[in-house]
């Protein structure tokens, strides 16, 4: 089925929308927004940090749906778009590890910690790169299509209790620290920081959704030629 | 309940086909064995740190023992058809799955009631006496690792260059059983009780049952002809 | 290197890796859909050999 210029003219204004909120959030988050009283300059990474992060949970809660309608009711739609949104996911979540990264070595002096903030994204990483060479290296689609619904499902299910190990371990026997680039001061936010996350945020879901739709399509494709390469025999 | 009865002779028939060759118990008790040597000589550590990293290098040597395990924990259907027999006959593919997670299970801890003790006696440890609550831990981690192992070992069955990615999508998930089990042992060991580590021993026993359940419902989809 | 340094990085890092990927996909999106095309049209032409 080819896409009515109704669709493509959809996701032309979303491209353009991106540009135009990832304009705006630039601005707002470089120049709007004061910088932070305890960290300076550099707690502006977190207009990239936060959005990216949930982005990236977003991502992981599609592979969960579409994983368990693909099982359900086993339309290629679905599968789809677990696959896509994973492989969306884990460009966000290894994004988000560098953001992590290059904010954490001004504030704490190195390029890594195993923090729990840190900690839980590299699993979160290594859960769908799992996800993604699963795919990869099952030779027959349907196959693989279902040996990798039961992992997104499960990988999802696991996330909260990865959570909650991984905050015990990190916060038993250690005292808070003052300065960390998890912890959000929220005692002294401004106005317009809070609007500048929320910009940056917007942004980010945009970018999100567009590229979301172009692998669906890409996927939609793939798809469809291997139907017609199928209905003529080659 | 005809689940618990499918269950019964699947675990049966695997029980019995091993019992005859024994081909993965040996491997898999003579593989965690040879971990604690390579331990010895990697780490070479000072007796009164043994107590503390025990707790670690003995999950390193089941992880990867278990991991052995897993690999092979389809075989025995593999001739003869024998998984498409399985899956056309009226058992509940959820009785499937708590047989192998059982029969792995029991390999498992068939290695650990050995290697535990051994490593006791290779390092030189003396807490003889908290070794029940140990292997209380130990039964809990080592279910959590074969209920999510044996999900992981039926979708990765034909996958290319399996072996690896066996580990590769389950060490991840395990996590949270691997710091539970780990926290409890060292919290042990350290103070003969459970006392500070009893959330630990909650989260691990929550993980096997989340997972215990979730394997048995979803069995229908991991394995298919 | 200054606060506005790291900032820059930061920015630049993740805008240069969305760029890349965007590039990427692009590439394949294109490259299906020529194919597609291509698979669509000879469809045509074998239906009107047959009318």
């Amino acid at each position: 089925m080819a896409q009515s210029s109704q669709t493509k003219k959809r996701k032309g204004i979303l491209g353009a929308l991106v540009l135009v909120a990832g304009a705006i959030g630039l601005f707002w988050s470089l120049v709007v927004a004061p910088p932070d009283a305890y960290q300076g300059n550099v707690q502006r990474i977190m207009y990239l940090h936060l959005p990216s992060i949930l982005t990236a949970y977003l991502s992981y809660f599609l592979v969960f749906v579409g994983s368990a309608l693909y099982l359900w009711k086993r339309e290629k739609r679905d599968d789809l778009l677990a696959h896509s949104a994973a492989e969306i996911g884990v460009l966000f979540t290894a994004l988000t590890i560098i953001e992590g990264s290059i904010w954490g070595r001004p504030t704490w002096g190195v390029w890594w910690t195993w923090d729990a903030r840190l900690t839980l994204t590299a699993i979160l990483l290594l859960i769908y790169v799992g996800y993604l060479m699963l795919r990869s290296l099952i030779e027959d689609e349907n196959r693989a299509a279902s040996a990798a619904a039961v992992l997104g499902i499960i990988g999802f299910l696991d996330i909260p209790l990865i959570h909650m190990s991984v905050y015990w371990w990190r916060t038993l026997h250690q005292p808070p620290s003052i300065l960390r680039p998890d912890k959000v001061p929220w005692e002294n936010v401004h106005p317009s920081m809070l609007t500048a996350l929320a910009i940056s945020f917007a942004g980010f879901l945009l970018l999100y959704f567009y590229l979301l739709s172009l692998r669906y399509r890409l996927g939609e494709m793939r798809e469809e030629i291997k139907a017609r390469r199928l209905e003529r025999g080659t | 309940m005809a689940l618990l009865r499918e269950t019964y002779l699947l675990l049966w028939k695997d029980l019995l086909l091993e019992l005859r060759r024994r081909d993965s118990l040996l491997t898999m008790f003579f593989f965690g064995t040879l971990l604690l040597f390579v331990f010895h000589f990697s780490f070479d550590p000072a007796p009164e740190k043994v107590a503390a990293m025990a707790p670690a290098l003995l999950w390193l040597a089941f992880l990867f023992t278990g991991t052995l395990g897993l690999a092979q924990l389809f075989h025995s259907e593999r001739e003869n058809h024998c998984l498409d027999a399985l899956l056309l006959s009226p058992l509940d593919r959820g009785a499937l799955f708590l047989a192998k997670s059982c029969f792995n299970l029991v390999l498992m801890v068939v290695v650990e009631i050995v290697v535990i003790p051994l490593f006791w006696i290779l390092f030189n440890l003396s807490s003889w006496n908290l070794l029940p609550q140990l292997f209380l831990v130990t039964l809990l981690g080592t279910i959590g690792f074969c209920v999510l192992g044996t999900i992981t070992s039926a979708i990765t069955l034909r996958a290319r260059a399996r072996e690896l990615l066996l580990p590769l999508v389950l060490f991840p998930l395990m996590i949270p059983v691997i710091l539970a089990t780990i926290r409890c042992m060292e919290n042990v060991l350290r103070t003969g009780e459970f006392g500070d580590a009893i959330p630990w021993l909650r989260l691990l026993i929550g993980f096997d049952v989340i997972f215990l359940t979730v394997g048995v419902l979803i069995f229908d989809w991991v394995i298919e002809s | 290197m200054g606060a506005w340094g790291f900032v820059s990085l930061a920015y630049g890092i993740v805008w240069g890796i969305i760029l890349v990927y965007l590039v990427l996909l692009k590439r394949r999106y294109v490259n299906t859909a020529a194919e597609l095309d291509a698979l669509k049209s000879k469809e045509a032409t074998r239906s009107d050999a047959k009318t």
